[in-house]
C-alpha cells in the first residue's frame, strides 16, 4: 500500500494562515522595539549607548532556553516512543537552541568589550552557557553528518537530554558561583531603573518569544517535509524506483 | 569544632559581589567605540536569523522539488500498475 499518495498534499491553508499572521507579529513586535529602543528609552549613565544591546541579549538567552526545551520534550519522547513527530521537535528545538545560542553569545561579548575591557572572560555563566551552545551544535552536526538511523536518532536524544540538564546550571551559575556577569534582571540592584527600560526588556522577551516559535515553525514544516519525503521515497523502492537521495 | 564551623561559614555568598547595575570599565582607556559595538550585535543578529532562514527556505525548496518529482514517478507507476 502507498502511503505517500494520501499524506503527499496534506496541506492545512488555516495552518499557513497562522503561520504567517504570526509572522506579522513578530515583524510588528520588532519594529516597535526597535523604535521602542532607540527613540524612547534613555542612553543608560555609565555604560553608554552599548548598554541597548541588553534590549536584545538576555532575551536571546531566554529564547535559547526555549528551543532546549523543545529539544528536551521532543528527546524524551522519543526515547521513550521513537516517532517521526518527537525526532523533529527536538531536532527543531536544538536548531532553535543554535539560532539564539549564537546570537548570545555574539551580543554578550560585544557587550563585555565595553563593561569588562575584554570580549571574554571564562565566568561561569559565560562557559555554562558556551557549553551547552556546543552540545546543540553537537546533535545537529551528529543528525547531520552521522546518518539518519535509530542509533544515531537515539544517541542525538540523549545529547538533547543532556544540553536540558546544563539549563539549571547556566540560570544558577551567576547566583551561587563567584564571576563578573551581572545580574541586573533577576538582582535587587535596580540595573533598569527607567520604567522605559523595563518596558523595552519586557518587549524584547515578547519580541524573542515570538521569533522562537516562528523559527521552531518553521524547521518544523522543513522536518515534516522530510519525514514526507522519506516515507515517499521507501514507497519509490517499493515500486522499484529505487532513486532515494539525501536532502 | 564550632570554631571550625564559624570559619567555613562564609559572611556574604559569591553572588554577592556581583554587579546589579550596569557598570562600565572605569578609568581604562577606551578600546572600543560604543557605537560600533551597538551596530555590529544588531548587525550580527538579523544576519544569524537572516542566514537560518534563507538555509531552512532552501532546504524546503529542495524537499518540495524532490516529493514533486517523486510523486509524478510515483503516480507513474502506480497508473501502470492498474493497467
Amino acid at each position: 500500500m502507498l502511503r505517500f499518495g494520501a499524506m503527499a498534499r496534506a496541506r492545512t491553508p488555516w495552518l499557513d494562515a497562522v503561520f504567517y499572521s504570526l509572522v506579522l507579529l513578530t515583524a510588528v513586535v520588532f519594529t516597535f522595539e526597535i523604535f521602542f529602543i532607540f527613540l524612547q528609552t534613555p542612553v543608560e549613565r555609565r555604560m553608554g549607548i552599548v548598554q541597548k544591546i541588553f534590549y536584545f541579549h538576555a532575551p536571546s538567552g531566554y529564547a535559547m532556553y526555549i528551543g532546549a526545551t523543545a529539544c528536551f520534550v521532543g528527546s524524551v519522547a522519543y526515547l521513550v516512543r521513537p516517532t517521526e513527530t518527537s525526532d523533529a521537535i527536538g531536532r527543531t528545538g536544538a536548531e532553535a537552541a543554535i539560532v539564539f545560542g549564537g546570537i548570545l553569545l555574539t551580543t554578550g561579548p560585544l557587550w563585555g568589550a565595553k563593561a569588562w575591557g575584554a570580549f571574554w572572560t571564562w565566568d561561569p555563566r559565560l562557559t555554562t552557557a558556551l557549553l551547552s551552545f556546543l552540545i546543540y551544535v553537537a546533535y545537529v552536526v551528529l543528525r547531520a553528518f552521522a546518518g539518519d538511523g535509530p542509533g544515531e536518532r537515539r544517541f542525538a536524544a540523549a545529547l538533547g537530554v543532556l544540553g536540558a540538564a546544563n539549563l539549571p546550571i547556566i540560570h544558577f551559575s551567576v547566583q551561587k558561583w563567584g564571576g563578573q556577569h551581572p545580574m541586573v534582571v533577576t538582582g535587587s540592584g535596580g540595573g533598569l531603573q527607567h520604567p522605559a527600560m523595563k518596558t523595552a526588556l519586557g518587549f524584547g522577551f515578547l519580541a524573542f518569544t515570538l521569533l522562537a516559535v516562528v523559527l521552531i515553525w518553521l524547521v518544523s514544516r522543513v522536518e515534516i517535509g522530510h519525514s514526507r519525503l522519506r516515507v515517499a521515497e521507501e514507497d519509490a523502492i517499493d515500486l522499484g524506483l529505487d532513486t532515494r537521495t539525501e536532502v | 569544632m564550632s570554631t571550625q564551623a564559624a570559619v567555613s561559614e562564609p559572611t556574604t555568598k559569591p553572588s554577592d559581589d556581583r554587579a546589579t547595575t550596569f557598570q562600565a570599565v572605569q578609568g581604562a582607556p577606551e578600546h572600543y567605540s560604543g557605537e560600533v559595538l551597538l551596530v555590529t550585535a544588531y548587525a550580527l543578529l538579523w544576519l544569524i536569523v537572516f542566514v537560518f532562514v534563507v538555509l531552512a527556505w532552501r532546504r524546503q525548496n529542495r524537499i518540495n522539488a524532490r516529493l514533486d518529482a517523486l510523486e509524478r514517478e510515483i503516480d507513474k507507476a502506480d497508473a501502470k500498475g492498474r493497467k
